[in-house]
């Protein structure tokens, strides 16, 4: 597989960028355009207020009233009372309105003892209205140009019953403006505390969705199943930042959500390890544990310590997730070196932002009143789902080009595995003709033959049975020419010399063979063996019967093209005819015959007296 | 008193064989058999000299009583009477223990003449038949091919040097004189080869049933 060209690296440090101008642009924006409205004299900012607290004697109190601070056990509602003169530098047809940033959980807004607001239910379960800002009309018949009484009635929670400082009682600074000009900074706020976590649980929601698809689809991939689990319940999680009016009491919805982290931390780790190629056995079974420990631990210590606990157990997770980052870290960098340097950057960041959450959580740094982790973390997890798919994608890729492969194989083999075929078919064939030449021979050798041997050497008359036997030798050599192979030259010429000299030696006449001295690699096929046997059968035949002769001299030439063979007696010739042509009766044109069918010549020197010379040429 | 097994399918030829063996050996007692199955049965009855062995019989090929009468009468002398002349017939033959062979075809004295020679102990071997000796042993010499318990049977450097010669085409007269030697030297070289060739078939055919499982290791 081809490496993967360095545009994903680019991309994956210009993604991690992105993510920091993000969170520095959005701290920007709310520093920016939040504090400027208190520069304007068009608008009032009332940061004092006199409270009553249930029976509690009523006392005059700075806003914001951070109940985390100043009532930190006090669970109820607070009456806040003001005063206010309309602006002066605002036209008096200008319509006014209340900006109030921070009301939690609930609050009801009186205007000269008029109820002008209520945000929703102010017995349990209380509307949770933590993350939403409030701007209210002031109706202009009630306003005065001066000593207007406010009254605020604040519904809240103590900070030991919840699970987070963000959702403790409070009421923050009151402005008194133009409603133009609030409703901006209104929109903002609502914008980044509400809409925007909305727009991000929708995206982590679809993309949990397609993730734990894939995972389902890819069951060795476990990591991309944790992966879309994991967002899908980040998405339930961050829900309660919009999610105002909950089906029950708000010690039980926050008894829920705190016991929500177990799981998700669950599937953090989970994804990690898995992501990294580990598994263990233990630490699933710890996980598993843990879900039913943290719950109990809550319940245990009552709703009046759920803070507490839930400080504690925000730590271990976050100890939990911070271990299984390192383990996943450590691994990546010693198998998978080229996935470190993405994962530890998205998996950093992640962390840093968790410290951050933490630290507010314990009040070490102070809470910008933005929902920072709901906000930042869901881009991380985009990002992290953009590499998982690559990675997912590279591996497709890869399996997509080993199947190319495979096929190609596979088509090698079938093409070869036809040419074997075609090859065995061909053999088949061969071996069938061989078959049924080895028959034909077979009947011939029993049938004829023996009729032929029977003749042989029942006929009365010699001529007959000279005939039979002759015709016995050509139908054997028949057969030969018909199942033979090819045989080296070299070894035919041993048959012919052992055959030549054995029978003109029988005949007493004295035989002269030479032969080529050197190695003979030439082939003769069955035919040329044949005819050039008959031919120097009838030659050898001739000089026995007709010639007379005492001496015989046999030669042979091989060259790369023919071969020739002269067989020279030094009898008493072959007469002429009459019409001058050589006498037929010797054979001389069935032999010429015969070398005319291997594309060969046979050339016949003879005089009365002179001997006769016989010059055969074969090509091979 | 000589007892000679005649096995022949043709009854004309068979008949035409026996004058002429009783021509050559007048004192002999001639056994006839038409077919492999009463050959065999002659062969476990009766002590033959000379058996002449056809090959294509209607119920079998004569190499198998050539092979019965080696295993159980080695003294008599198998000559194989046919009318193939190509190794591919013969040479199966020889190794099943044949010391000769007759061309049926051939004329009357020719045939006795021939028929003299090998019961004095000068079969023929013709070239075709020398190189597949020749090859026969080559392939044993071959120690890969060669297991270990087989016993080694061997040509020395003269009958290799015979084969040779006849290999090339060399008449064995011829080949008497190349090497100085007495026709009756050339005779038993060529009698040694034979022998051998069935010795060694012999142990080759006995391993190749060894390794296809006809007979349990002793």
């Amino acid at each position: 597989m081809p490496k993967p060209p360095a545009i994903p690296a680019a991309a994956w440090w210009l993604a991690r960028r992105c993510v920091g101008w993000c969170l520095a642009a959005l701290s920007a924006c709310l520093a920016i355009a939040l504090p400027a409205l208190a520069a304007d004299d068009q608008i009032v900012v009332i940061d004092r207020a006199v409270s009553v607290q249930h029976i509690v004697e009523p006392g005059p109190v700075r806003l914001p009233d951070d109940w985390a601070v100043t009532r930190p056990r006090f669970e109820g509602s607070v009456w806040y009372r003001t005063g206010f003169d309309r602006p002066t530098g605002v036209d008096s047809h200008e319509l006014m309105a209340l900006y109030i940033e921070r009301i939690c959980s609930n609050a009801e807004v009186y205007l000269n003892g008029h109820r002008i607001f209520s945000g929703g239910r102010m017995g349990e379960p209380v509307t949770r209205n933590c993350h939403y800002p409030q701007l209210i009309t002031l109706p202009a018949a009630l306003l005065q140009e001066r000593g207007n009484t406010l009254d605020v009635h604040l519904q809240g929670h103590a900070l030991t019953r919840v699970a987070s400082r963000q959702r403790a009682g409070g009421l923050s600074a009151i402005k008194v403006g133009p409603q133009a000009l609030l409703a901006d900074a209104y929109d903002d706020r609502l914008f980044w505390n509400v809409t925007a976590v909305q727009f991000a649980n929708v995206a982590l929601a679809v993309l949990g969705c397609v993730m734990v698809g894939m995972g389902w689809m890819n069951r060795r991939e476990a990591y991309l199943g944790y992966f879309g689990w994991l967002c899908l319940a980040w998405g339930l999680l961050s829900a309660r930042v919009w999610w105002r009016d909950m089906p029950w009491d708000t010690g039980v919805m926050e008894f829920l959500f705190c016991t929500g982290f177990a799981p998700l931390v669950a599937l953090a780790v989970q994804f990690l390890l898995s992501y990294a190629g580990l598994r263990s056995r233990w630490i699933e079974n710890a996980l598993a544990a843990q879900w039913v420990l943290l719950p109990a631990t809550l319940l245990l210590a009552g709703p009046g310590r759920l803070f507490l606990m839930a400080s504690i157990w925000y730590a271990v997770l976050a100890a939990e997730v911070v271990a299984a980052t390192g383990l996943h870290l450590v691994t990546t960098w010693r198998n998978k070196r080229q996935d470190f340097w993405a994962m530890a950057g998205l998996l950093s960041a992640i962390l840093a932002l968790l410290c951050v959450q933490l630290a507010m959580e314990y009040d070490a740094i102070p809470n910008p009143g933005v929902p920072l982790l709901q906000l930042a973390a869901p881009l991380l997890f985009i990002g992290m789902a953009v590499r998982l798919l690559q990675v997912f994608a590279r591996a497709l890729r890869a399996a997509e080009d080993g199947r190319e492969n495979l096929e190609g194989r596979v088509h090698e083999i079938t093409a070869e595995i036809e040419r074997n075929f075609a090859q065995l078919a061909e053999l088949r064939v061969e071996q069938v003709t061989e078959k049924e030449r080895k028959r034909i021979a077979a009947d011939l050798h029993d049938d004829l033959g023996a009729k032929l041997l029977t003749i042989v050497h029942t006929s009365e008359s010699e001529r007959i049975s000279t005939l039979a036997r002759e015709a016995l030798e050509e139908m054997r050599l028949s057969v030969r020419g018909l199942t033979g192979k090819p045989m080296r030259l070299a070894d035919a010429l041993a048959d012919w010399r052992a055959e030549t000299v054995s029978r003109l030696g029988q005949a007493n006449i004295e035989a002269d063979w030479r032969g080529p001295t050197e190695e003979i690699e030439q082939l003769l096929p069955a035919r040329g063996f044949v005819q050039t046997t008959r031919i120097l059968r009838e030659a050898v035949s001739n000089i026995i019967k007709h010639s007379g002769a005492s001496h015989c001299k046999v030669r042979c030439a091989i060259s790369d093209r023919q071969f020739g063979l002269t067989v020279q007696d030094n009898g008493k010739g072959i007469p002429m005819e009459l019409d001058g042509k050589l006498d037929r009766g010797h054979g001389m044109s069935s032999m010429k015959n015969r070398a005319k069918q291997m594309q060969g010549q046979c050339l016949v020197e003879s005089g009365p007296g002179y001997g006769t010379v016989i010059r055969l040429t074969v090509p091979l | 008193m000589t007892n000679i097994l005649l096995l022949e399918d043709l009854p004309e030829i068979r008949s035409w064989l026996k004058v002429l063996v009783k021509g050559v050996f007048p004192d002999s007692q001639i056994h006839e058999a038409a077919r492999v199955h009463d050959a065999l049965e002659l062969v476990s009855a009766v002590k033959f000299n000379l058996a002449l062995c056809d090959l294509g019989l209607p119920d079998g090929s004569g190499v198998d009583v050539v092979a019965a009468l080696r295993e159980s009468q080695p003294e008599c002398q198998s000559v194989v009477v046919t009318i193939h002349d190509d190794d591919d017939h013969l040479f199966p033959a020889l190794q099943a223990g044949a010391f000769g062979y007759l061309l049926k075809e051939q004329a009357r004295e020719l045939i006795a003449e021939q028929l003299k020679r090998m019961s004095a102990g000068e079969p023929p071997l013709s070239p075709s038949i020398a190189r597949r000796v020749i090859s026969h042993f080559a392939a044993q010499t071959r120690p890969q091919e060669r297991p270990q318990n087989m016993p080694h049977v061997a040509l020395t450097d003269r009958e290799n040097e015979v084969l040779l010669r006849v290999a090339k085409g060399y008449t064995l007269p011829e080949i008497g004189v190349q090497l100085n030697l007495s026709r009756h030297t050339i005779a038993d070289y060529v009698k040694q080869i034979y022998r051998k060739l069935n010795v060694s078939s012999r142990a080759e055919a006995a391993l190749e049933a060894q390794r296809l499982g006809l007979f349990r290791r002793s």
